[in-house]
């Protein structure tokens, strides 16, 4: 009996029922749709048809199959994600530490952060082209802002999580700045500055993808809005979405794993 | 007062190594009419939590503070440390401000609490002071390894400070603040979390310790027989306002085992520490 409910309340379980219950409102809808559709695809086609998409040999841009489309322009899009999200850490890393050390920087800078992070990406982009005339660079850009933000505010939460009495050893010890950052402030800081990674990660391949969508030049963004307006078949599209799924899922897994090699004495929380 | 001005009765020998830069003879640390208040922050009356403190500690002395929980035994180990600021009065050490001796890195602190670093290992949480001191590695290793066995660690090295029970992380602290080999050892309760037998063998270690190196410790505790065991002079503390309320001479002989407990002369030295209390 106990067995029977330790089993029904494991993660596993849940993220189980979470799935069968994702994929019969799915084939319900689907189901519907497919009786009223007027549309020359189904705009939401059976999960069956998706997997069958992926293994078809057809072609459908004269080159290549659906999934040679989504997977060489899911590379484009993570190589520029990817690019982003480095400079973007970088930059939030070192604003946290300007903003630690000095009272005054964060006074000033964290207004602007604010403000910075509730402009929507949409919004965003055209100002960040305008500036940068490269629809490219600006994809890049827009990853790094996405990124910085939250790297930069939960790295500064960690500095200022270091308890008083942590600090007293080092000034007991007379110890430099730079040894407080090196020996105390930025190994403790490590766990926050991964979440802050955690949840920068998957943000910065999303907006890739949305800023994608502006113009032309490859990446998945581009394919998902041509296979919207039915330039290219709908399978396309929802290829794109579990294969954006996939890479948000694994680069949060990427992530984590870093964490791990970092800092291998993962257990202690504090 | 008893024994305040007491300096006939103490060894010679180690005197002889410290000559003060005031040339003061005799006198480590001077504490003058320390008053130590905490603003209440709802705009109250403040909290007095040491009030007209003097003391003078002699070079490698062993003195122990003892009394009630909030009595100030704290607060007065962090104001020679300089982690705390007179409201009026002053410390001063070999004729320099605690902030001189601190900046010397001289002080070796055992703090109530362990304050371990999780990220590191027993090993580097015991060399990290050392670190940044400078110490070549060799020697951190050898010391580390000489702490550690001391405290009994030695096969934990290689664990991380949350595997180890609260007696053991208490274990590190105390082979931390060794390795520098400070020439003065503040201690706060560094016992109090240990079983019997642990503190046992530590209170014996503790002895030797110090009766090779004869630095001067500054040790805090509840237990008033611990304190009667190991040190030179023994402060009794009262709270309300925190103040020195006696200072009783332990003029038991040196070398000490743990067999002086059962003397006659041990269990009154204890009766003694223990009516001296004041208002508790
Ligand atoms: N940072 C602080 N702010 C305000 N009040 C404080 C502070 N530190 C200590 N006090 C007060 O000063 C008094 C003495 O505290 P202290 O920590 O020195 O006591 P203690 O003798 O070490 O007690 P214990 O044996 O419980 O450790 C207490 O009344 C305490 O409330
Ligand atoms: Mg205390």
């Amino acid at each position: 009996m106990n067995q029977i409910k330790k089993i029904v309340q494991s993660k596993q379980m849940v993220t189980f029922a979470w799935i069968i219950g994702l994929v019969a409102v799915w084939e319900i809808i689907a189901s519907y749709v497919e009786k009223t559709k007027r549309t020359p695809d189904n705009v939401l086609p059976h999960l069956y048809q998706i997997v069958e998409s992926v293994f078809s040999p057809d072609l459908v841009n004269g080159s290549q199959t659906a999934i040679q489309i989504v997977l060489s322009n899911a590379g484009i899009t993570l190589f520029r994600a990817a690019i982003g999200f480095v400079i973007g850490t970088a930059i939030g890393f070192l604003l946290a530490l300007l903003m630690n050390m000095f009272t005054a920087a964060e006074k000033i800078a964290f207004p602007y952060l604010m403000i910075i992070q509730m402009i929507p990406i949409l919004g965003m982009a055209p100002i960040v082209l305008a500036i940068t005339k490269d629809i490219d660079t600006s994809r890049i850009v827009i990853a790094a802002i996405l990124t910085f933000y939250p790297v930069a505010t939960n790295t500064l939460a960690g500095f200022k999580s270091v308890e008083k009495e942590k600090h007293e050893l080092m000034y007991s010890l007379a110890a430099r700045k730079r040894d407080i950052y090196k020996k105390l402030l930025i190994p403790s800081c490590m766990p926050y500055f991964f979440t802050g990674l955690k949840i920068s990660a998957p943000m910065a391949i999303t907006a890739s993808i949305l800023v994608d969508t502006l113009q032309g030049g490859g990446g998945l963004g581009c394919m998902l809005s041509q296979s919207l307006k039915h330039a290219m078949t709908i399978y396309v599209f929802w290829q794109i979405v579990f294969v954006g799924a996939i890479i948000g899922i694994l680069s949060y897994a990427l992530m984590t794993l870093l964490e791990r090699l970092v800092s291998p004495n993962k257990k202690a929380k504090r | 007062m008893v024994g305040m001005k007491n300096t006939n009765d103490m060894d010679n020998s180690y005197l002889n190594n410290d000559m003060s830069a005031t040339g003061e003879i005799g006198s480590e640390i001077t504490i003058e009419n320390l008053s130590i208040q905490f603003p209440d922050k709802d705009g109250g009356a403040p909290v007095v939590a040491l009030q007209n403190v003097n003391l003078e500690i002699k070079p490698g002395e062993f003195i122990t503070l003892v009394g009630p929980s909030g009595c100030g035994k704290t607060t007065l180990l962090r104001t020679i440390a300089d982690l705390q600021q007179p409201t009026t009065g002053s410390v001063n050490i070999r004729g320099k401000s605690p902030r001189e001796i601190r900046k010397e890195k001289k002080f070796g602190i055992v703090f109530q609490n362990p304050v371990l670093y999780d990220w590191r290992t027993v090993r580097r949480n015991v060399c990290m002071p050392m670190e940044l001191m400078g110490i070549p590695k060799k020697e951190r290793t050898a010391r580390v390894t000489k702490m550690l066995e001391l405290v009994g660690l030695y096969d934990f090295g290689t664990k991380y400070p949350h595997e180890l029970s609260g007696g053991m992380q208490q274990r590190v602290g105390i082979a931390r603040a060794l390795a520098i080999r400070p020439e003065i050892l503040l201690m706060d309760e560094p016992f109090s979390a240990l079983d019997e037998f642990t503190k046992e063998k530590l209170h014996v270690d503790l002895l030797r310790i110090w009766s090779k190196t004869k630095k001067t410790i500054i040790f805090v505790t509840h237990n008033i027989s611990e304190a009667v065991l190991l040190s030179d002079r023994v402060v009794v503390l009262s709270p309300h306002p925190g103040r020195v309320s006696a200072i009783v001479d332990i003029d038991l002989e040196r070398p000490r085992g743990l067999e002086i407990k059962d003397t006659d002369k041990f269990n009154a030295l204890v009766s003694k520490v223990r009516n001296s209390f004041e208002g508790v």
